[in-house]
């Protein structure tokens, strides 16, 4: 059957405005939980540099915001490791990801402080974000450094879209377990970061800024790498600012 | 594209039981002889991008079933009213804003299976079956059979996906839902014993062959031959 | 250079249907003949080169979180992204007839061929899919026309590449079972192994 234009236009109009309500409902309805969702990955991704990842798992989200909030102070510095201090602006606010198309000595670098359970005034370790490029899209995650500020002392990983089973393995726990206990910085005081090998199986515990690879994944492990050395490179002026607690690798500068 | 089976349904009679013979057929036929991916052909795309693992595949299914069931409620509703000319584009609005709030309740609730399964639920809204549903039965059945063929066409999918996902998972990272399966069975064996898993299967190159495999086994069974 | 690496990726590494399956039931469906998958590549090709960065615009000034501030600076916060499957659906399904009717003004030989085939262009995942990755993963403009235009020819190739295998298939003597879907997923899961190769490319 043939209907009329004016039916179909006035059929149109009506099935937009009713579907467009629908939508914009349903977005205005289910905003402030994706927010919410949103905002508790990120803060699981930042403790999980410093926590353990089955630990994480088993908390309720209550229970990670609590933690987050009590434990967790950040702040916002620059590329000269000085805090920036602007109306508004707040490490949580400042989006990575989205900083990274900027030259790196107009971004912003937020810094998450994690204090000692019981003591807030003590600090326990300093988490700084990564981001950079896999083999096939971006990867990100948080770095955590212990007061020394030269120790690992937790990673976290997370990616767009590596290779199931290859390069996705970053996000596994016994992966990101190599890190701990490795140095950035070498006894000079230049940073070296660590850097995951090639191929895998090795054991590389008695070498300080070496971790075993992931066989199959290497470019996504040189990714990792580059974006190790990348951001730990932005961050060194604010680490050694902080570095009291390692006096031979700041004496060798 | 559909490769249109069912012939119009002939005249009812009035009271029709609510389970009657041809309605369960009506679910029953799209699970074996007449499967949207293993016969029809339709909806490939996105049964083999998520299928690496278990978990994100069964929410992909439960989306697709959702959705299917409920754009061929949907439409079928509105099936003498939609302007010819403009049938397609009707069809897609009505699809496009069903799985833009799938993927809304699952960024609100499960963010962790929203960032895993990421473009791939908006890639619901061109699933072949859903459309070839919509064309071939929904423009021209009642509501109720509407759902029930939907469902069926949806589950037929569903567990093909889920058995690609069954076998790229066990071979590919030799778990199955995440549970570590091989190094279970491995440990039976004492601790020097390793399965070793397939880098292979969780390339698109293993969902390729372990689907033709089971269009193979498939086919086999209920002797269907394509020319 | 950057945009000539991203070109190469599209095409060989990235590819739609080797790495995403995106686009397969035409794939699948149109790739018994050379011809017709050769049209039904070119149309992919144009499409896509078409649409990603037209849904570029879109994203880009209406839908992105703080796109309309170019209306008014107080709108800084709307944030439209939810209506993104609707309207990139909308403007594929729109540029799809244009592609439709302007074939069949100059060539009612392919228009002839390709029959049903053109419209479920629109509801080709390897459209919408090359739309969503572009939001995804922050294109620029200039991106996100190689970006289009690449993937396009890479689903082109392989479409191609089928159609020329199948053609050959005729000959063999395909199991029953096996014959028409089952030997064309095997195919192409080998000449997926080969594609891999191209993932040593250090772009």
């Amino acid at each position: 059957m043939q209907q009329s234009n004016t039916y179909i236009i006035v059929y149109s109009a009506v099935l937009t405005i009713v579907l467009g309500l629908l939508l914009s409902g349903s977005s205005q309805l289910l905003g402030p939980m994706q927010q919410e969702a949103i905002a508790l990955d990120k803060k699981k991704q930042i403790l999980g540099a410093v926590i353990s990842g089955e630990e994480l798992a088993a908390m309720t989200p209550e229970e990670v915001n609590e933690l987050y909030a009590s434990r967790i102070s950040s702040t916002v510095v620059n590329i000269s490791g000085e805090e920036i201090k602007e109306e508004g602006l707040t490490a949580e606010k400042v989006e990575v990801a989205k900083d990274y198309k900027k030259a790196a000595e107009e971004r912003a670098y937020p810094v998450y402080i994690f204090h000692a359970a019981g003591n807030p005034e003590a600090v326990d370790s300093y988490v700084f974000p990564l981001y950079g490029a896999g083999l096939w899209d971006a990867i990100w995650g948080y770095v955590a450094l212990e007061t020394d500020m030269n120790t690992i002392g937790g990673i976290t990983l997370a990616h767009a879209g590596e290779t199931p089973g290859l390069g996705a393995r970053i996000t596994e726990s016994g992966v990101q377990a190599r890190y701990v206990g490795k140095k950035i910085f070498d006894e000079s005081g230049a940073l070296i970061t660590v850097i995951m090998q090639k191929g895998e199986g090795k054991d590389y515990d008695d070498e300080l800024h070496k971790v075993d690879g992931m066989s199959g994944a290497t470019i996504t492990a040189n990714g990792v790498n580059a974006m190790l050395k990348s951001y730990l490179s932005h961050y060194e002026a604010y680490i050694k600012s902080k570095s009291t607690a390692a006096p031979e690798a700041v004496a060798a500068l | 594209m559909s490769t249109e089976t069912l012939e119009k349904v002939i005249e009812k009679k009035p009271a029709e039981p609510l389970f009657s013979k041809r309605r369960k057929k009506l679910v029953t036929d799209p699970l074996i002889d007449d499967n949207p991916i293993t016969i029809q052909v339709l909806g490939i795309c996105s049964a083999l991008a998520v299928t690496t693992q278990l978990k994100p595949t069964l929410v992909m299914a439960i989306s697709v079933i959702f959705v299917i069931a409920l754009a061929n409620f949907v439409i079928s509703i509105m099936r003498n009213t939609i302007p010819a000319r403009v049938r397609i584009i009707v069809q897609l609005a009505v699809v496009a804003t069903l799985v833009t709030l799938v993927s809304e309740i699952l960024k609100a609730f499960a963010y962790d299976m929203y960032k895993e399964l990421s473009v791939f639920i908006g890639l619901i809204i061109t699933n072949c079956i859903v459309m070839g549903r919509l064309e071939a039965f929904a423009m021209g059945n009642k509501p109720y059979d509407s759902i029930l063929d939907g469902l069926g066409s949806a589950l037929g999918y569903s567990w093909i996906i889920l058995t690609v996902a069954f076998f790229r998972e066990l071979l590919g990272s030799g778990s199955v839902f995440g549970i570590p399966v091989y190094s279970y069975i491995s440990s039976l064996f004492g601790p020097d014993f390793k399965l070793a898993t397939n880098g292979l299967m969780v390339s698109p190159v293993g969902a390729f062959i372990i689907l033709g495999l089971i269009v193979w086994v498939q086919r086999t069974k209920t002797g269907y031959v394509e020319h | 250079m950057e945009l000539f690496s991203l070109g190469i990726r599209s095409i060989f590494i990235d590819n739609m249907i080797f790495a995403y399956f995106l686009g397969m039931c035409s794939f699948l469906a149109v790739s018994k003949k050379v011809s017709t998958a050769v049209g039904l590549g070119a149309a992919v090709v144009f499409v896509l080169g078409v649409t990603v960065p037209l849904n570029w615009i879109l994203n880009e000034f209406v839908l992105k979180e703080g796109a309309l501030t170019w209306v008014s600076a107080s709108l800084l916060t709307i944030d439209l992204s939810f209506l993104r499957f609707i309207m990139f659906i909308a403007v594929i399904a729109g540029t799809v007839q244009l592609v439709e009717m302007i074939i069949e003004k100059f060539s009612p030989a392919l228009y002839g061929q390709l029959g049903i085939f053109l419209p479920l262009i629109a509801v080709n995942c390897a459209i919408l899919g090359g739309g969503l990755f572009m939001a995804q993963r922050d294109y620029t403009l200039a991106e996100s026309g190689v970006y289009g235009f690449g993937s396009g020819l890479g689903f082109m190739l392989a479409i191609v590449l089928l159609a020329a295998i199948r053609e050959r298939l005729k000959y063999s003597q395909v199991p029953d079972g096996l014959k028409g879907l089952g030997i064309t997923m095997l195919l192409t899961g080998l000449m997926g192994i080969a594609f891999m190769s191209f993932m040593g490319i250090d772009l």
